[in-house]
């Protein structure tokens, strides 16, 4: 345990993904709560496009990642709301699209290089000082923020027209909703990658609400899920040379079957 | 004053036309009860009220000011139709009640005590005190209607809105919570628009009925509502059978009257 925290780069793991692990156990309470799941795991999904854009472009991939998945989001949100077309089927054809045009560009470069692994699969032991730096800045940011709207959030994802009647502005909350969820979305790349992100995104907040159905309980719950399973992950990771993405997912999947288990415990009892 | 003005008003969706040529006038402080058979439009006229939704063509004036601008004000307390509300969604009585406090309290602050006080207040008035702190979807549909009664009134809105506020409760739970409203109507000096199936229980307590059908067949006293006139234009033939039912029974009471 000590030996790993004298290491920089494992520092740098701890703080940058606990902090991000707080930020997904809040959002993730939202995104079982307004059942959005199938939309954060296709933006996850679509971040790959920018990520692609990045690397032949010479922009930061994770900040081209970032605004592409702004865009994404918005395209979806566009299509489905003044088109004919439902939701789930926009956030499955911009999906598809996006990561097509990944694969693309990444074929057009002849860039298979490792960093495209990382960004698959996680590659939080991987993250520079300058990375952490700013990651750290902008979650916390985030964090503030979040906990700010978290009220009006909380309204709007229990009922929107009451929320209108209330004088809330529905467009602006949900934005900034959003847009947080897309930037948790692209920086949760780097701790478990692209195809596991829905894990950090919807298990914290699944999980605690198998076990309460109180609001703050239920936001502190999925922080301390998340913290668990990232932190372990980290730990479980560097000593036993395991895949760090894969690691923290699956305790996040090993913490919500007990969660399951305990609850069907407690409920045949009484 | 007029709580409500609403001139040549229409709603259409695509090519239906929902609403046609609404005018209805409604002072401060009275009571006005809305029937009509089921796709009627009576919802889609409240969301209209209510700014929710915008009218085709036409106006409406809450206190002289538009929906949006009397929402901003906190002029107004709703009670909608079926809220489809997942079970096990987490909120508590007093939760539910306390996010009708959400714009009074405004953005980035949040409910303190006097708030929390507000909310048990307006649960106490709905009988509903000892549920506080219950899980709003372990309750009863009546209960529920209950608890999202409070939530409209504890901003201490001048217009309350009511969409069908007794389905799901039985009819002496109704019967209460028509005198319920009575009651504050009268101490609040509360304008009260309620929709409602059961014109018979209605008839009794509201100032005024208005009876809509895609447009207002009638505005006026709730007794002149119940001529087989009025409501077979409203309802077609089936008023007949309505009309000499059981459960209608009080119409034919009120009717002989
Ligand atoms: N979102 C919608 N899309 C299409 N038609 C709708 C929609 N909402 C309501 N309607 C139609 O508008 C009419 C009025 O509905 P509503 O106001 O709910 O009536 P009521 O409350 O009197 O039962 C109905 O014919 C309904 O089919
Ligand atoms: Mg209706």
């Amino acid at each position: 345990m000590f030996e790993a925290l004298s290491y920089g780069f494992v520092q740098r793991a701890l703080i940058g993904g606990g902090l991000l692990a707080l930020f997904s156990g809040i959002i993730s309470v939202f995104v079982v709560l307004r059942r959005i799941s199938f939309l954060g795991s296709g933006i996850a999904h679509a971040a790959f496009g920018g990520v692609a854009i990045g690397f032949i472009s010479g922009i930061n991939p994770l900040l081209s990642a970032i605004l592409y998945s702004l865009l994404i989001s918005y395209g979806i949100e566009a299509v489905s709301t003044r088109g004919r077309i439902a939701e789930d089927t926009a956030i499955g054809i911009f999906f598809t699209a996006s990561m097509a045009l990944g694969i693309v560009l990444i074929g057009i470069s002849r860039k298979y290089n490792v960093d495209l692994f990382g960004y698959l699969f996680g590659s939080i032991l991987a993250i520079t000082h300058e990375e952490a730096l700013i990651g750290s800045v902008v979650i916390i940011f985030l964090i503030i923020l979040i906990i700010l709207i978290s009220k009006e959030l909380y309204l709007i994802t229990f009922n929107e027209e009451l929320a209108f009647v209330s004088g809330i502005k529905i467009r602006l909350i949900k934005s900034v909703f959003f847009i947080s969820m897309a930037v948790a979305i692209v920086l949760g790349i780097k701790l478990v990658g692209i195809i596991l992100i829905s894990a950090l995104l919807v298990i914290p907040g699944a999980t605690a609400h198998l076990l309460t159905k109180r609001i703050v309980r239920m936001i502190i719950l999925s922080c301390v899920i998340a913290l668990a399973s990232v932190t372990g992950g980290i730990f479980l990771s560097f000593y036993f040379n395991l895949p760090t993405g894969g690691t923290i997912s699956l305790l996040l999947a090993v913490f919500f079957f007990m969660a399951f288990l305990l609850q069907r415990l407690l409920r045949d009892g009484n | 004053m007029n709580a409500i003005e609403i001139e040549g008003l229409s709603y259409s969706i695509g090519n239906k036309e929902v609403l046609k040529d609404i005018n209805l006038t409604l002072q401060e402080g009275r009571f006005l009860g809305i029937v009509g058979p089921n796709g009627g439009g009576k919802t889609t006229l409240l969301k209209i009220i209510l700014g929710i939704l915008k009218p085709s063509t036409g106006t409406v004036r809450i206190k002289g000011d538009s929906p949006i601008n009397a929402i901003k004000k906190g002029l107004m307390g709703y009670l909608p139709q079926a809220l489809r509300i997942d079970l096990n969604f987490p909120a508590t009585s007093i939760n539910v009640v306390l996010t009708g406090l959400y714009g009074e309290i405004g953005y980035m602050r949040f409910p303190s005590r006097p708030h929390y006080e507000m909310a048990m207040e307006a649960l106490r008035t709905m009988g509903m005190e000892e549920l506080a702190f219950e899980i709003f979807g372990n309750l009863s549909a009546g209960q529920q209607q209950r608890v999202l009664a409070a939530r409209a009134l504890v901003g201490h809105p001048e217009i309350l809105i009511l969409d069908e506020p007794s389905t799901g409760i039985d009819v002496v739970g109704q019967e209460d919570f028509y005198h319920l409203l009575k009651r504050l109507q009268k101490r609040l000096n509360l304008t009260i628009i309620m929709v409602s199936h059961d014109i018979g229980a209605l008839t009794g307590y509201v100032d005024e009925m208005a009876c809509l059908n895609r447009t207002l067949h009638y505005h006026g006293s709730p007794v002149h509502a119940l001529t087989e006139d009025v409501l077979s234009r409203l309802y077609g033939r089936k008023v007949d059978i309505m009309l000499h039912s059981d459960a209608c029974e009080k119409c034919a009471r009120l009717k002989r009257e």
